[in-house]
């Protein structure tokens, strides 16, 4: 337990002299509020962009709150992602490339411990990140588009921030398992966007995937029907996670370096 | 004197490619020991399974502390590796504190222990910079520093002043002299000299294979051989001569090229007086004429090359 902190609090440091703890929640931030915005002013930058034939008049529907805010998470989904694994694919392997890890391993450490403090980081980075990008969007839509429905909101939070620790965690996984950075990103993030589109596919079929948790989180706010398997996705979500930790710890204690 | 360290039949294959061959050794408690051996001999794969970094394929390791083996070394040992890389982020001071605690020490010993240790490797003025900005020298000693702090019964250390300059190497060296008065240290090198100025017993592997072990003294005396060395002028009567002493009966090897020759010979004192006797005969002109002894360093290359 006191390596536990011992790890995790040199994790927090090295979040904040690397900057991401600025920098992450701060894109998050800004992909929030953004949506809102432009939404907002859509009519006005079309009219000002001025290359409209003479006469032709756009009439748009004025989207609602929870649709924008459905618009948010998925572009949470795309770029927010991105950020997310460029952010944390270094987290095990770049320890062990550099050859940190020898000095670290060849004390008497716990596996456990040293791979939980950088999960634990993880989710807090996502976590903080992702509560303020949403509450971000969440504000300027209430402000400029709309009510949204609160209990909904918060549902299709809670569901969007699993997928987000989701793809957290797997990118954890493929850095315990890979050395190149490039490596690690490309199949992270290609694995998190194929299990989301596989979903989109063929939802019947893969219902209680994990890469149906965005899709879900999108219908809480659409209020549409066709929302089976929230608990069977959330179960099985979680015990992904688990898995990918076991994985990870075991990994950290094969390769301890890259001797 | 019971062994401290006890290695069995250690060995390390990668794939088909068998690195380190069962070797067996053992490092008496106190002593100094070193694995010497030429670059690509096994010397960090073996370093690195005594460390606990690397699994073996076969054999033992066993660290015995108080008379009994230990499941778990890791608490005793404290390892340098051959290029050491900290969080560049880190001053030397977190970084040694962050060391400390890991390996077990309070928080207030390892504040306690940082501030000493800085101070005994001639860090203390730059505790507080970021090691990113260290020579190389200062991250070798700030590595020393480390890896000593839990007090650990056995410092293993891969090749800690081979990536050296000349300053660097002897900060790191006479550190070493100081510490081996308390702590039992294993270090490798490929660099003879470095061995023999703090050891008292040597390792030498060879492909994996140990070629020569035993005490340093020891090892001199015994395979120390007499030997003339001269170096002629470069004329032609002098250069002939000289390629023919090879072919004298009190030289058992001679080794000869342009105007320098080494001779392993029987008998110094006779050998001596009839080159000597020769060269006059020839009007060899000299410009150097040494008997001693072969160095460890002959031995040495000895080894390497056979």
């Amino acid at each position: 337990m006191r390596q536990f902190r011992l790890f995790f609090r040199k994790e927090m440091l090295e979040m904040g002299r690397s900057y991401k703890w600025l920098w992450v929640p701060l894109v998050f931030l800004m992909l929030g509020v953004m949506q809102p915005i432009v939404t907002r002013f859509m009519p006005e930058i079309l009219k000002s962009a001025g290359n409209m034939p003479k006469g032709m008049t756009i009439t748009m529907e004025p989207p609602s709150g929870a649709e924008v805010m459905a618009q948010t998470l998925s572009q949470y989904n795309s770029v927010g992602l991105l950020i997310l694994v460029l952010s944390l694919m270094t987290m095990i392997s770049g320890e062990r490339q550099s050859g940190v890890s020898q000095m670290i391993f060849s004390k008497p450490v716990s596996f456990v411990s040293y791979t939980a403090a950088k999960w634990m980081s993880m989710l807090s980075l996502i976590t903080v990140s992702f509560v303020l990008g949403y509450a971000g969007a969440w504000y300027y839509t209430a402000q400029m588009i709309g009510p949204v429905d609160a209990a909904a909101a918060v549902k299709a939070g809670l569901f969007y921030l699993l997928w987000m620790w989701f793809a957290g965690s797997l990118t954890l996984l493929v850095s315990s398992l890979l050395n190149p950075a490039a490596g690690i990103a490309f199949v992270s993030l290609g694995a998190a966007l194929l299990l989301s589109l596989m979903y989109g596919m063929i939802p019947e079929y893969l219902a209680w995937s994990p890469g149906a948790l965005p899709q879900l989180a999108i219908t809480f706010l659409q209020r549409e029907g066709g929302d089976t398997g929230k608990a069977g996705a959330l179960a099985i979500s979680i015990l992904c996670m688990a898995v990918f930790f076991a994985g990870a710890v075991s990994m950290v204690k094969y390769k301890k370096s890259k001797i | 004197m019971t062994p401290l360290l006890q290695v069995d039949g250690l060995t390390k294959r990668f794939k088909e490619r068998t690195v380190v061959k069962g070797i067996s050794f053992s490092v008496a408690e106190g002593s100094c020991a070193a694995l010497l051996g030429p670059n690509g001999a096994g010397k960090t794969t073996t370093i690195s399974m005594l460390a606990g970094l690397l699994q073996p394929t076969e054999g033992s390791i066993q660290l015995r502390v108080g008379g009994k083996p230990v499941l778990d070394r890791r608490p005793y040992i404290g390892y340098l590796p051959q290029m050491p890389v900290f969080y560049p982020w880190m001053s030397g001071k977190e970084f040694l504190n962050y060391a400390g605690e890991l390996a077990g020490l309070t928080t207030r010993e390892a504040a306690l222990k940082t501030g000493e240790w800085l101070e005994a490797v001639g860090l203390g003025a730059d505790g507080q910079r970021k090691i990113g900005g260290y020579s190389g020298g200062m991250k070798q000693r700030l590595g020393l520093a480390q890896a000593l702090i839990h007090r650990p019964k056995l410092l293993i250390l891969d090749e800690p002043v081979s990536a050296l300059d000349p300053a660097g190497r002897k900060d790191v060296l006479s550190l070493l002299q100081r510490i081996r008065r308390e702590t039992t240290v294993l270090f490798s090198t490929h660099v003879l000299h470095d061995a023999e100025e703090i050891c008292d017993e040597i390792l030498m592997i060879k492909a994996g294979e140990i070629a020569l072990q035993g005490n340093l003294e020891h090892i001199r005396r015994e395979y120390s051989e007499p030997v003339i060395r001269m170096e002629v002028g470069g004329e032609k009567a002098s250069q002939d001569w000289l390629a023919s002493v090879g072919n004298k009966a009190f030289v058992l090897q001679a080794e000869i090229a342009g105007t320098r020759a080494e001779l392993t010979v029987a008998d110094v004192e006779q050998a001596s007086h009839e080159l000597m006797e020769d060269a006059v005969a020839h009007h060899v002109i000299f410009r150097k004429f040494e008997s001693g002894q072969s160095t460890l360093e002959d031995l040495f290359m000895k080894v390497v090359q056979a």
